[in-house]
């Protein structure tokens, strides 16, 4: 009984450190031995890079053998006009299984609706009337919001400060690394991770 | 009186020393406890240094950071180390001033991750570099030539 309360108290701030996960804004399996969380902004640049560029490729090299999971996490940044709205309809169409579309066409289309104000336009373009009328409605539900503010608040926790932050987690330890990591590098440390 | 002064200025020098190679020491200690790749992410986003020698420097200068950093504080033949070591942290200090000029939101790298370049980090490396300098230019000054 000794060993096990010594092994929990062990165990506990592993725990602790990996927060929980929205599956439906998540690719892979979920005991895939690396975790990838990755803060962004629909409004930024270099977050829809990541997401066209570098994703694919981790998506090849990781996900699809079970070796990785990743995981979207919202950090809508300060003084960014309609970034919130654009999260509540992402975060709404996870609820109905249309995260990823969601996603790929706000990133696509990032120019358009970020100036020109209109990011339901995109979202409504990805999904049928049925699926546009719960997402609206799921959009103002209080639930859609509180998540949307506990990933931030989970990020600011985290040290974040930027988009897009990347964190890996192996082994209940965590590593944010530095931003907008050389694929090389990010392979290298990932590989390094895995167990041999 | 100069008598006292001076010495005064060797237990200061000295006390410095501990400090300088004590830090550089510990800093490279933490760098080796992690992945060399993240030290590598690190240095590569300052954007200084062509891409071929990212890798090799990520793994050899923590280790470098410990070995010199342990042998200034021996103080054997105290020349090498404290060159060394000021001529890093020049190296260094530039880079965190023109990241910090040029706007870029980076970690400094200096104690591994999540240190991100600010006026404190800039004050802590300006005043170790400041530090080293002193060192240097003490042992240079007084201790014994190499035979």
């Amino acid at each position: 009984m000794k060993l096990y309360a010594a092994l929990l108290l062990v165990l506990l701030p592993c725990l602790a450190a990996i927060p929980e996960v929205d599956k439906n804004k998540a690719v892979g399996s979920p005991t895939a031995p690396v975790r990838l969380e990755v803060f962004s902004d629909f409004t930024c640049p270099h977050c829809r890079h990541f997401h066209e560029e570098v994703l694919p490729q981790l998506m090849k090299d990781y996900v699809v053998n079970g070796k990785m999971y990743i995981v979207d996490r919202a950090f809508p940044l300060q003084g960014h006009s309609f970034t919130r709205e654009a999260f509540s309809y992402s975060v709404a169409a996870a609820r109905i299984g249309k995260y990823q579309q969601v996603a790929d066409a706000l990133y696509a289309q990032q120019a358009n609706w970020a100036v020109n104000g209109n990011p339901w336009g995109v979202v409504a373009g990805v999904l049928s009337p049925a699926d546009q009328k719960k997402v609206l409605e799921l959009s103002k539900d209080a639930g859609v919001q509180a998540e949307i503010e506990a990933e931030f608040r989970e990020g600011v926790d985290s040290g974040v400060n930027q988009t897009p932050t990347l964190i890996l987690t192996a082994g209940g330890k965590r590593f944010p690394l530095p931003p907008a990591p050389d694929y090389r590098l990010l392979k290298s440390m990932i590989d390094g991770l895995l167990p041999k | 009186m100069a008598s006292s002064r001076s010495k005064a200025l060797d237990w200061t020098v000295l006390a410095l020393r501990l400090i300088v190679g004590g830090v550089f020491a510990y800093a490279g200690y933490l760098k080796l406890r992690e992945p060399w790749a993240l030290f590598a992410m690190g240095i590569d986003s300052y954007h200084l240094i062509p891409f071929r020698f990212v890798e090799p420097l990520a793994r050899t200068l923590p280790a470098g950071e410990v070995v010199i950093g342990l042998w200034l504080m021996t103080g054997f033949w105290p020349r090498m180390p404290s060159t060394l070591i000021s001529l890093l942290l020049v190296v260094f200090f530039a880079a965190m001033v023109h990241a910090k000029i040029a706007g870029q939101q980076i970690d400094c790298g200096c104690f591994g991750p999540g240190d991100p370049i600010s006026k404190w980090t800039l004050l802590r490396d300006g005043s170790l570099l400041a530090a080293s300098l002193l060192v240097t230019w003490r042992a240079f000054r007084h201790s014994p030539k190499k035979s």
